[in-house]
């Protein structure tokens, strides 16, 4: 008994070791993709296939938990899949790492790509991934909040100054105009601040990343425009406790008029209150001087180690298509051409879509998840009185520079 | 021969206790003075790790959150045990839902209280401002002289059930001819819980205290989940600052850097602290 039990898992071994083994075959093309499109994933791999005898897509379903981890591990490891989606940031440390291919002789109609996108993956003078998916934030508002404060819903703030009237405006009785965030994790205030300092000329290192320039007069008075909203009673008392759900929380509850986030909160929201009417606006800039957001989205990459990279191209260029590619984004497909499908014809997306041209990369430093924390703790400080802007800010800037030198 | 064998009965726990302490406590030792490369740099990462702010706020911060948990902790525990101690109705049931802090799993513990605290939805606030005691609700959180405060109230809150159960077994022990003898001689209730019980307990006191001390200064759970060290480092304490360095910015040098520096000072106050309090045999008060 006990020896036909070991002869039964010894082949069972043998037989799971062969099929991994042959797993991968000449013609085929293993994929990660992340578990919110899988769906879609599979239709068009089963479209590529049909069309495509000799080639097997494998399809490999990613979470976003630990997925820089498990992506870094599995490139350097040399034991990669075909293709990878990440998030643009991550694609220039692959590049400079020497983990992937230059994807130059892949992508079709370059100039149909927005510009930051193609920016975003580009190194030392190639593209080194193909982007997909683009995002960035804007203004989500309670129309109905607009029309009790006299204001028009239709007509939405377009300058700071029209924004902090219409959130002094909007806030009383409980409700606060123009909710801010100053907790959770840090990347929740990046977002949603360092735009406003971009917009007004400023930054938080100088393009060259040798030098911190967050108390330059330009960003300081950015950081005061964000913070004021809370100083002045504009945003909720607990805004020093509040990421971006929180704002949605209370924006749902009605406490918010008005919070920055993106086009992916309002499904949510007209889920749990079906009663707000909702409005979205581009991102208040200074009077004569352009929008700015963050610009987040999802790449393609193909790995060094790949084992397909010639069927794995061909691929790629079957899901970029204009009309693939706006299949299979859960935001905005980065090629201009596939935002005209008429799957974005919305008018609740339409702000979104004018933001996406303002958008711009974070800057790739080793650092910089310890610059942006050394950024963070001086919002707090200024939310919390201990420092005025400018005192603050200095004290960020000198501990900027100490992690760029 | 004899004694060897019981050796080689021992070796194998001993093999797998060194791996699991001995190995990991020196090998921080090592990271401490080498880069992520393995070179060999000298006091580098110390010095690294001392030059911000943060380190020396944490430090501060620490050693408020420790003096006040501990305070109030024992204070607290120490009263609830005397009154447990009382015969009255009831006096089971009592003593197991008093106990019930200290079995809720942190984690969950913290979230609730962080809940409760919320300047917009939290209990607290709504009591407070529904009966009247306050006019508007109060950022416990997010105002720099009520954090850490709030911070120590959750963990005394947890912890104090725990000094309350070893205190009451302590005094159990206590013969009932010390009373006896003491009601004799004209004792008032007080002079009972003050010449009598208190003298009786001090070993368990002592005891609970340094674990006490010991167990704040490891606590990360209670403050990271709620404020993750916030606002502004304001209920940063190093064990989180050792945290962040090490799985937030991948900086495991420095870290360990910190953890060997810490672990000196953490060792020194429980020297001193055994070396003052602990009770010498036969002393009687």
């Amino acid at each position: 008994m006990k020896l036909l039990k070991l002869a039964g898992f010894f082949a069972l071994s043998v037989l799971s070791t062969v099929t991994m083994n042959t797993g991968a075959q000449a013609g085929d093309v293993v994929w990660w993709a992340p578990n919110w499109g899988e769906e879609r994933a599979r239709t068009l791999a089963q479209k590529y296939m049909a069309a495509n005898a000799g080639t097997n897509i494998k399809i490999e379903v990613t979470v976003a938990n630990g997925l820089p981890e498990r992506v870094l591990t599995a490139m350097r490891s040399g034991a990669a899949p075909d293709i990878i989606e990440v998030q643009h940031g991550w694609v220039n440390g692959y590049a400079q790492g020497d983990l992937i291919v230059p994807l130059d002789d892949t992508i079709q109609d370059k100039e149909d790509y927005v510009k930051a996108a193609i920016n975003y993956v580009s190194w030392n003078g190639k593209i080194w991934a193909m982007p997909y998916r683009i995002e960035t934030h804007g203004v989500i508002y309670n129309k109905d909040h607009f029309k009790e404060a006299g204001l028009d819903p239709e007509k939405p703030p377009k300058t700071w100054d029209d924004l902090i009237a219409a959130a002094k405006a909007l806030t009383k009785s409980g409700r606060y105009g123009f909710g801010i965030t100053g907790g959770g994790e840090v990347g929740n205030t990046i977002f949603r601040s360092l735009p406003f300092i971009w917009m007004n000329g400023g930054d938080i290192i100088s393009p060259d990343m040798k030098k911190a320039v967050l108390n330059s007069p330009e960003a300081v008075k950015a950081v005061e425009f964000y913070t004021n909203f809370y100083k002045q009673g504009l945003a909720p008392k607990s805004t020093l406790e509040n990421d971006g759900l929180a704002l949605r929380r209370l924006f749902i509850a009605g406490t918010v008029s008005a919070y920055q986030s993106g086009q992916f909160d309002l499904p949510a929201i007209q889920k749990e209150n079906p009663n707000i009417k909702l409005g979205a606006m581009m991102i208040p800039a200074p009077a004569g001087k352009q929008t700015a957001a963050v610009l987040g989205g999802w790449s393609y990459v193909i790995p060094k180690s790949a084992k397909n990279p010639v069927e794995s191209k061909k691929f790629l260029q079957f899901l970029n298509t204009t009309e693939n590619q706006g299949y299979y984004t859960d935001t905005f497909p980065a090629r201009t051409s596939s935002i005209k499908l008429p799957r974005f014809d919305d008018s609740m997306l339409k702000p979104f879509a004018e933001m996406l041209p303002y958008g711009r990369p974070v800057p790739v430093h080793k650092n910089w998840v310890k610059i942006v924390q050394a950024y963070f703790d001086g919002i707090q400080r200024i939310l919390l009185g201990d420092q005025s802007v400018q005192k603050s800010m200095d004290e960020a800037n000198e501990e900027i520079q100490a992690l760029l030198n | 021969m004899k004694s060897n064998t019981g050796l080689v009965f021992a070796l194998p726990a001993l093999i797998v206790l060194f791996m699991l302490i001995a190995y990991p406590v020196f090998y921080t030792g090592w990271l401490s003075v080498t880069n992520d490369q393995g070179q060999f740099t000298g006091l580098q990462n110390f010095s690294a790790v001392l030059r911000p702010r943060v380190t020396t706020q944490a430090l501060w911060n620490t050693l408020w959150w420790v003096a006040g948990s501990i305070f109030f902790q024992v204070l607290l525990g120490v009263t609830a045990a005397i009154l447990l101690n009382q015969n009255f109705m009831g006096r089971a049931l009592v003593r197991s839902i008093a106990l019930i802090p200290w079995v809720i799993p942190g984690i969950v513990a913290a979230t609730t209280w962080a809940w409760m605290f919320h300047t917009e939805f939290g209990i607290i606030n709504y009591m407070l401002t529904s009966t009247g005691a306050l006019d508007e609700p109060v950022g416990w959180l997010t105002r720099s002289n009520t954090v850490m405060p709030a911070m120590i109230a959750i963990n005394v809150w947890k912890l104090f059930p725990f000094v309350a159960i070893m205190v009451l077994a302590g005094l159990q022990t206590i013969p009932q001819e010390l009373y006896e003898a003491a009601r004799m001689d004209g004792a008032s209730y007080w002079e009972e819980v003050r010449h009598v019980m208190l003298p009786q307990i001090r070993p368990v006191i002592t005891a609970v205290t340094l674990l006490l001390v010991i167990w704040a200064l490891n606590a990360i759970t209670i403050i990271y989940a709620i404020t993750r060290g916030g606002p502004a480092n304001r209920t940063v304490i190093t064990p989180i600052q050792i945290f962040r360095l090490a799985f937030e910015n991948v900086e495991f040098n420095q870290a360990a850097a910190l953890s060997v520096m810490f672990f000196a000072v953490v060792m020194l106050i429980v020297l001193a602290y055994s070396k003052a309090f602990a009770s010498q045999p036969g002393e009687v008060q």
